[in-house]
Parts: C-alpha cells; sequence; structure tokens
C-alpha cells in the first residue's frame, strides 16, 4: 500500500496493490516546486509527469515508486520527500 | 481514479515566500535542517544545482551527527554563497572572496567548531584565490566547498578561472582564451589534506565526500561540479537544466575506473574525474598554535 499526500490539505489513501522490493511514498510540497523538469525526467519507473498547465509534477503511478530516492536528493528546491515503505 | 485524487496536490497556486506548514519540515531530516523564518523557495533559478549541492550538504552534516550550533557556515556572495542564508546552523555572509579569510579567523577564535566555507568557482578562486592557496598552506581546519559551475552566476555569466577553454561568457563572446584552474590539483599542490570532487547529479557521492572532508582535522575540499544553465547554458546552447545534467552523468568518469583504463586512454580523458584523490594528514594550524602558546606559558622559549 502507497499513500499520496497533497501537502497542505487532507491525506488521501490509494490502496494499490502489493509488489515486490522496497516501494516508496513520494510527497511533494508544490509551493517550493519550480518546474524544473529533473524530478520527472529522471525517475526511473516513470512515477512522476509533468502537468504542462501548472508546470509542477504529478503523481502519475505511485505503486511503481521503488523509494530509489533520485528525485528527492535532486529536487533543487527541496520540494519533494521520498519515505521508504516497511 | 488515482489521478483524480493526486491532480488535487496542484490546486495550490504557487504563492511566493508563503511559509510552509510546520508538518512540511517534519517530513525529513534535510528539511529539519532549514530555516523555518526563511523565505521559500530560493532565489536559485529553476532546476539550477546549487540547491542539489545544498542537500547534499544538510545530509552530510545529519549523517555526522553534529550539534547544529557547533556548525558554522562562511559565505561569500554569489548565487552558491546565497546557500548558507537558507540552512539553521551559526552562519556568516560575508564580502565577495573573502569567506575563507573570515573562515580562518573564526576558527582560529573557535576551533572546536567545525567550519565549512561555501564559495563559487569565481569566490573561491578569482577574487578568493590567494585566501585559498594560504588556507591550505596553513591547514586550517576548515572545510572548503566549492560549487563549480565555470562561471560567474550572480552577474551575468563573466567568465571565471574555471571557464573552460573556448567556452563563451558574457566578457568572452568569442571564447574563453585562458586555460582553466584544475581545483582540486591546485588545492592538493598548496597542501590541502582531504580533495575530492563530484557532482551535482552523482548527489548521494558529494554526501559521502562532504562527510568525510568534514570529519576530517585539516583544511579539507570538496569540488561540486554543478551547471549554470541560465548564463553559461544559453551562450553555449547547452540546453536545459535537465541536458546539463545529463551531460553530467554522461561526461563524468569514477577515478576509480580511470585508474582501470590502458595508460594511454587514461592520458586524453577529458571527462570529469570524480573521486577522492587525496586524504592525508599533517599538523592543523589551531593545534600548532596551541601547543605553541602552552609551550610559551610553560617558560619555554
Ligand atoms: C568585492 C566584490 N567584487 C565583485 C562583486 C560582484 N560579484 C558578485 S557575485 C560575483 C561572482 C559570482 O561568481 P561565483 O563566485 O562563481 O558564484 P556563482 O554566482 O557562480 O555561484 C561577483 C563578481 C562583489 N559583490 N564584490
Ligand atoms: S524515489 Fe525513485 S522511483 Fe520513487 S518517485 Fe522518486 S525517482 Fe521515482
Ligand atoms: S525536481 Fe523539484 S523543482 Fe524540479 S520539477 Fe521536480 S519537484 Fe519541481
Ligand atoms: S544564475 Fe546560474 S548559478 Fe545562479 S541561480 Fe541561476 S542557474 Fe544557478
Amino acid at each position: 500500500m502507497a499513500e499520496v499526500i497533497a501537502i497542505p490539505g487532507q491525506p488521501q489513501n490509494v490502496v494499490l496493490p502489493a509488489k515486490k522490493g522496497p516501494r516508496g511514498e513520494v510527497f511533494i510540497y508544490a509551493t517550493w516546486c519550480k518546474g524544473c523538469h529533473i524530478c520527472v525526467e529522471f525517475c526511473p519507473p516513470k512515477v512522476l509527469a509533468m502537468d504542462a498547465d501548472e508546470n509542477r509534477p504529478r503523481i502519475v503511478a505511485p505503486e511503481k515508486c521503488t523509494a530509489c530516492h533520485f528525485c528527492d536528493t535532486h529536487c533543487p528546491d527541496l520540494a519533494i520527500v521520498v519515505r521508504k515503505l516497511e | 481514479m488515482n489521478d483524480a485524487h493526486i491532480y488535487e496536490a496542484h490546486d495550490l497556486k504557487h504563492d511566493e515566500g508563503q511559509l510552509p506548514p510546520e508538518n512540511w519540515f517534519d517530513r525529513s531530516e534535510t528539511l529539519q535542517k532549514l530555516r523555518k523564518n526563511k523565505k521559500f523557495p530560493t532565489i536559485w533559478c529553476s532546476g539550477c544545482g546549487i540547491g542539489i549541492v545544498m542537500g547534499a550538504l544538510i545530509r552530510a552534516i545529519d549523517h555526522l551527527g553534529l550539534d547544529n550550533d557547533k556548525v558554522a557556515l562562511v559565505a561569500g556572495i554569489g548565487c552558491t554563497a546565497r546557500m548558507a542564508v537558507y540552512m539553521d546552523f551559526n552562519t556568516l555572509h560575508t564580502t565577495h572572496g573573502r569567506a575563507l579569510a573570515f573562515a580562518t579567523g573564526l576558527k582560529i577564535a573557535r576551533p572546536d567548531m567545525k567550519v565549512i566555507a561555501i564559495m563559487g568557482d569565481g569566490d573561491a578562486l578569482a577574487i578568493g584565490g590567494n585566501h585559498f592557496i594560504h588556507t591550505a598552506r596553513r591547514n586550517m581546519g576548515i572545510t572548503a566547498l566549492v560549487v563549480n559551475n565555470t562561471i560567474y552566476g550572480m552577474t551575468g555569466g563573466q567568465y571565471s578561472p574555471t571557464t573552460p577553454l573556448g567556452g563563451r561568457a558574457t566578457t568572452a563572446p568569442y571564447g574563453n582564451i585562458e586555460p582553466p584552474f584544475p581545483i582540486c590539483d591546485l588545492a592538493i599542490a598548496a597542501g590541502a589534506t582531504y580533495v575530492a570532487r563530484s557532482t551535482v547529479y552523482h548527489a548521494l557521492e558529494l554526501d559521502k565526500f562532504l562527510a568525510e572532508a568534514i570529519s576530517k582535522d585539516g583544511f579539507s575540499v570538496v569540488e561540486a561540479v554543478s551547471y549554470c544553465h541560465t548564463t553559461f547554458g544559453r551562450l553555449n546552447k547547452l540546453g536545459t537544466a535537465t541536458d546539463m545534467m545529463r551531460s553530467l552523468k554522461d561526461n563524468s568518469i569514477a577515478k576509480s575506473a580511470l585508474d582501470r583504463l590502458p595508460p594511454e586512454e587514461q592520458a586524453v580523458n577529458t571527462k570529469i574525474v570524480r573521486g577522492k584523490f587525496i586524504d592525508t594528514d599533517r599538523p592543523q594550524y589551531t593545534q600548532v598554535y596551541a601547543n605553541l602558546i602552552t609551550r610559551v606559558q610553560g617558560g619555554e622559549k
């Protein structure tokens, strides 16, 4: 199970099928995001996609996140946090 | 259905300078070390690598478990130097090129502190070049974090002492004719006891090198290779921040991999070499000075 949280706002639980290997939970604080595309272009399983209208990433495939931490260690604006799910 | 849910995150409008809710800072150890009363997002251009180096520095300090009050960040002026104001440690935001001079004074007054000087390539090697070599020569217990974006970013893209030969800058419209300084070689030659280089693409390697550098007693240097897509990238048609980030991945090689290549291939390598180049020990200035005080106060000559 992975959870996607819109911050600030209400937690929104998305129940997902169990997968093998490590899983992660992505949080994006859209107010700090400058829309640079780094997270979207480099996320290996394409968890994120750019929202062209808002110029912000959207979490389009949360169940695919492997908690590789590329996006949160490379977001220049510290607008992403990934938590590894146990 | 998922989409409909997640989209709500974007109902948030970009509100410059709005303080984030407290619970955002609680989401990670990195965010915990940011200044909670500071205006975010940062001043940097969208996609600038300097923010990635800031994340690496915070994670390195966090990894070492240092007390925030025992860490002092000393910065000059520039896009890179601006980094210091966003983090919740002791901070000196000084003048362009003088970060190491202020850091030296601070280290002598407070040898117990972990002093980290944050500088751009212009800051560290052009106006601050003298401070750089003499801080290394004295082996002051300071960590120099040099973000090398090969240009003066803040002032609009003038060439710096690390601009590559032929690279265009606002002050080199036909291409730079001055050979660049190799920062790491210079640091080693001047006497630094720890010298390492990595890139913002290899952010976790930066964490590791920074943690090692900060743990050193003597003068340590970490060169973090970044990019300035806004000035250097535009003038040299190198594309967006993501293009320049990808080029750091493609055009860099680990020192261990380079060492395994045949000598003739090593000789013609033009890629950025990532790795630790020296890790040694020699008497650190404030310790030598303390010994001197003990000796003289003990009546010895
Ligand atoms: C004594 C002095 N000289 C010149 C300047 C103008 N100035 C401000 S930042 C800067 C260079 C910035 O380049 P760098 O240190 O490489 O940092 P970057 O902005 O690229 O991170 C210069 C020349 C100044 N502020 N003070
Ligand atoms: S942690 Fe890795 S897999 Fe998960 S969203 Fe970030 S980049 Fe993608
Ligand atoms: S890396 Fe950060 S700033 Fe860039 S698009 Fe992703 S969330 Fe936004
Ligand atoms: S001018 Fe260059 S170095 Fe400065 S914030 Fe913009 S991209 Fe970064």
